[in-house]
């Protein structure tokens, strides 16, 4: 083996024994480098997917007209497609009225964000989103939709920040159900399936499935009280506590827009 | 120098599968995703000679670590010595592998993939499962760490052939084999 093979095995050994013995804040430091990175890629990719997701929209209404088509011969055509055509910006109007309303009565401060895209880890939940540092955003502000408690910031660049989801096992929220006295802790699970646990209930607890859950907002804790966090699916009594199988208020697997809730108003 | 050049290139791959994987819709219906940084993490090892291979070895750990960094109560969740000891680990296995099979091939390439993708979840898997407590062994989760693994051979050759036909001019000095001649 050469000199120079030699040298530069005995430098690939040391610079791994650094890596692996990095501290969590260089880590953090690092990772906020990195998604600083990929930010331009990630931006400009989830720009050309929206693209490419509204030609595909656009291409289900012709079909969805067509089936109009035939199954209604007698009617106009014409005045059909048209209605159809003026359903669809009346849907995206209410859409946006909805989200824009939902900002303004919030008493929360919130700063808008759009969904770049959901992060490929199989064992974690996140998501990252277009807003960073530069929006006055930071490591554990809660991120919210007007159905719902979405995740918290994990991880900030200048310009692209990742987001924990609440069904991630790592996401713990407390939380209280609707019309009880019941409090537990909320995480999510390993398995794919996109629900959450809440834990530590009382085994006598009376929960039905339908039951809204909110979270308590906790004294030193980073979710404000009586945000939307899921509806009871089930409820069964464990050995020391009671646990109830949640679903998520807000529709995680399909997100496009949400808020970073960034203080009280 | 084309070497290096090879290994720049390879270098800047590592954040754009990054990117792109994130970018790539997850796989009903259990929303297993398609991972690429493996992918081309085998193909940089099997191309390059032994020691710039274990240099991108470390380089594709750090990124991936960094990727999957949840920083618990302080402390990272998965560290990142697992992630530098494994690809290390298979940066020499496949270094082997592209030796014994005098020179890198594409079916190399790709079962190399597989197997990459496969114990990269199981390990994550298994750290996951002593750090946070509990084995939930499902069918769930068994369909989560094999479809990104099956997904991983078939974009293994679209990878591959780009890359040839990409890099061509950088690649015939490395391990990849060089077209059979009719003096030969």
């Amino acid at each position: 083996m050469k000199k120079i093979q030699i040298a530069s095995l005995v430098i690939l050994a040391v610079l791994a024994i650094a890596v692996c013995l990095l501290e969590s804040g260089t880590l953090t430091w690092l990772q906020s480098g990195l998604l600083g990175v990929i930010s331009p890629i990630s931006r400009s990719g989830s720009a050309v997917k929206s693209t490419i997701g509204t030609l595909g929209k656009d291409l289900l209404s012709l079909d969805q007209l067509q089936a109009e088509y035939e199954r209604a011969l007698a009617e106009n055509r014409k005045l059909r497609a048209e209605n159809n055509g003026l359903r669809d910006l009346q849907r995206d109007n209410d859409h946006l009225r909805q989200v824009l309303g939902y900002r303004e009565r919030s008493s929360f401060r919130l700063v808008p964000a759009l969904v770049l895209g959901h992060d490929a880890g199989v064992w974690w939940s996140t998501i990252k989103i277009n807003r960073g540092s530069a929006d006055g955003i930071a490591p554990d502000m809660p991120v919210i939709t007007d159905k719902g408690l979405v995740g918290k910031i994990s991880a900030v660049s200048g310009n692209i920040s990742e987001v924990l989801l609440i069904t991630d096992e790592n996401c713990k929220v407390a939380a209280k159900v609707e019309g009880t006295k019941e409090q537990g802790i909320s995480a999510g699970s390993r398995d794919p399936l996109g629900e959450m646990r809440l834990t530590f209930l009382s085994k006598l607890a009376d929960l039905q499935p339908g039951q809204k859950v909110y979270t308590a907002g906790v004294s030193g804790g980073i979710f404000p009280s009586g945000i939307a966090l899921g509806m009871v699916k089930s409820f069964h009594a464990r050995e020391l506590d009671g646990e109830a199988i949640l679903e998520p208020s807000a529709d995680l697997g399909t997100l496009e827009e949400v808020f970073i809730v960034t203080g009280a108003k | 120098m084309r070497q290096g050049i090879l290994f720049i290139i390879l270098l800047l791959l590592l954040p754009i599968a990054v990117a792109v994987q994130d970018l790539l819709p997850a796989i009903p219906p259990f929303q297993a995703r398609i991972l690429l940084l493996p992918v081309v993490f085998c193909f940089g090892v099997m191309a390059l000679p032994l020691v710039p291979s274990l240099f991108f070895a470390l380089a594709t750990a750090l990124v991936q670590g960094l990727v999957l960094l949840q920083i618990q109560s302080g402390q990272a969740e998965l560290g990142l010595t697992v992630h530098v000891v494994f690809f290390l680990a298979w940066a020499i296995v496949l270094q082997m592998a592209s030796e014994a099979t005098h020179g890198m091939r594409w079916e190399v390439h790709a079962l190399g993939s597989a197997v990459v993708t496969l114990t990269l979840l199981g390990i994550e898997f298994l750290v996951l499962c002593v750090r946070r407590g509990g084995f939930p062994l499902e069918v769930t989760v068994l369909l989560r760490i094999m479809i990104p693994s099956l997904a991983s051979v078939l974009i293994a050759p679209l990878l591959y052939f780009t890359l040839r036909k990409m890099v061509p001019v950088f690649i015939e000095e490395t391990h990849l084999p060089k077209k059979p001649t009719f003096s030969s």
